[in-house]
């Protein structure tokens, strides 16, 4: 069991070193967008593929 | 039980900008308002416009060749040389107080500032004033006069293209943030260095001039024509045969880098203030650790300082050369596309409003505070000496308290948004052109669309760093 007093630093010391990790909060936006492009350029290339199937020249 | 949630601020940004909300949250608000500004385009906009300027002569023309005519050009040279022959006077006999002398903030931020965001707006303003080009211009008329025949020019290489004036811009830079490491002053270098360097850098100017001829040598190698000269690009006014006019904005930097070498001057903008802003912010602690490995290697404490910023520069331009490469191969990844040659070039142009956005967020407040330094105290004593009061202003200090914390971030954070919108705009305009398909040309903005959210995120990272 941890004192009370204890609890706080316990708690607050690794946290005092978020701000080392907030980078990443910032990469988030970004792999979000690379994602959609990845997953819309699949679909799309998926859909032209359909389609060309559908009419065979 | 608020405590452990408040401690951790310390280390973080919104403490210091006491901002109402954590300042990441505004990298993805900046992120949305470019996914919407994206798919807004694409819906609406679906033939390019910025392809032709829209030229047309301003005013009548007697009249604006009374303000662009030969006299008037020999009058703004002048200017040019004289101001230039201040500065360096200022910085070999003034004060070696670099906040003190009037060289550093003349040269380093009304100039080096002031063009780039006077010239988005109004078009090329550097050009009439260039001392260099003045001079250069002069020693031809002069060698008329004479009636001695002009030396023959050799022919400059065009692979070579703009390649000189994005070295050169890194130099500039490196000459301020890493030569002068600031310590905390607006702009750190010694007066006499940067005096120095002036002198060298007219030297080298002129005699490249006389080598390849004056205009070629501002259109291609002389740094500062072309580093304005990219800012100009955006702007509502330009020049053809000696008239002014008025254009369509941001219409001329679509011809802009074709170039060689252009994107590789655009890219030393973003590069140079990216680092400038994380030098003592985002890559700090990066940054002290190398400068403890080259110790170990045996340099001394100024050497490792410098060789680990440079270091980190080079990075920065690696960096967001590698980001921009990584749009163009996205793009090249679309059928119909062109060479990857030819897709870097053309869309090289749509990073201008991007280095015109970090620089105004990044320089925004050094510019509103040094610019008061500039015409009060610096004008009236410019050698610093503390004796010489010309204009009555020497007492003049700077009011801090014109932008506060916030109004700084609010402007920092609209001049990127914007800027990456006007970046997205541009670039979506010219894969209309390049794509006859509007919804292929749609798809391979995608990739641009990523290089913008990264531009943007990254340059909010920088900011709340460095404010942080």
């Amino acid at each position: 069991m941890i004192p009370a007093t204890q609890t706080l630093a316990a708690v607050a010391l690794p946290l005092a070193h978020l701000g080392h990790w907030l980078w990443v909060f910032y990469v988030i936006p970004v792999l979000i967008v690379i994602g959609g492009i990845i997953r819309s350029t699949r679909a799309e290339k998926k859909r032209e593929r359909e389609e060309d199937e559908g009419n065979p020249p | 039980m608020n405590l452990p949630f408040t401690l951790p601020s310390a280390h973080a940004l919104v403490a210091r900008q006491d901002l109402p909300i954590p300042a990441w949250l505004f990298a993805w608000a900046a992120s949305i308002v470019l996914i919407v500004s994206f798919f807004a385009l694409s819906a609406a906009w679906r033939r390019p416009i910025f392809e032709e300027q829209h030229w047309r002569s301003i005013g009548r023309d007697d009249a604006v060749r009374a303000f662009t005519g030969s006299v008037a050009q020999a009058v703004y040279g002048a200017i040019g040389v004289a101001l230039l022959a201040v500065a360096i006077y200022a910085g070999l006999h003034g004060t070696e107080a670099p906040d003190r002398n009037f060289a550093l903030t003349f040269l380093f931020v009304t100039c080096w500032l002031g063009f780039p965001f006077l010239s988005a707006i109004f078009g090329d303003l550097f050009r009439p004033f260039n001392p260099w080009r003045a001079l250069g211009r002069a020693a031809g008329v002069a060698l008329s006069a004479a009636g001695v025949p002009h030396p023959r020019k050799l022919a400059y290489p065009e692979r070579l293209g703009r390649w000189p004036a994005a070295i050169g811009l890194l130099a500039v830079v490196w000459l301020e943030v890493v030569y002068g490491a600031s310590g905390g002053i607006a702009v750190g270098l010694d007066p006499h260095s940067c005096a120095v360097a002036a002198c060298v850098y007219s030297v080298y100017t002129l005699a490249m001039m006389a080598l390849f001829g004056v205009e070629k040598w501002c259109q291609t190698g002389e740094i500062f024509s072309v580093y304005f000269g990219m800012f100009s690009q955006l702007g509502l006014f330009g020049a053809r045969d000696g008239r002014l006019g008025r254009r369509r904005p941001l219409a001329a930097a679509t011809s802009w880098a074709a170039i060689p070498g252009s994107a590789a001057v655009v890219i030393a903008s973003i590069a140079s203030t990216s680092f400038d802003g994380s030098q003592e912010g985002a890559f700090k602690g990066a940054i002290e650790k190398v400068v403890g490995w080259v110790g170990d290697l045996g340099l001394g404490p100024t050497a490792s300082l410098r060789l680990s910023n440079t270091i980190f520069m080079v990075l920065c331009f690696a960096g967001v050369a590698l980001v921009y490469e990584l749009g163009v191969r996205g793009m090249q990844s679309v059928p119909g596309a062109p060479s990857r040659e030819r897709l870097r070039t053309a869309f090289a142009h749509t990073l201008i409003p991007i280095a015109l956005a970090y620089l105004i967020a990044h320089y925004f407040s050094l510019f509103v505070f040094q610019e008061q330094a500039q015409f009060t105290y610096l004008l009236s004593d410019p050698l610093g000496t503390g004796h010489t009061d010309l204009f009555g202003t020497a007492e003049v200090g700077i009011d801090f308290a014109v932008l506060s914390s916030q109004t700084i971030w609010y402007v920092q954070v609209a001049a990127l948004v914007a800027g990456h919108v006007l970046g997205l705009t541009l670039a979506h305009d010219r894969a209309l052109s390049i794509w006859s398909d509007p919804r292929r040309a749609t798809r391979s903005q995608y990739w641009m669309l990523a290089v913008m959210v990264a531009f943007t995120c990254f340059g909010l990272y920088l900011l709340s760093a460095g404010n942080g």
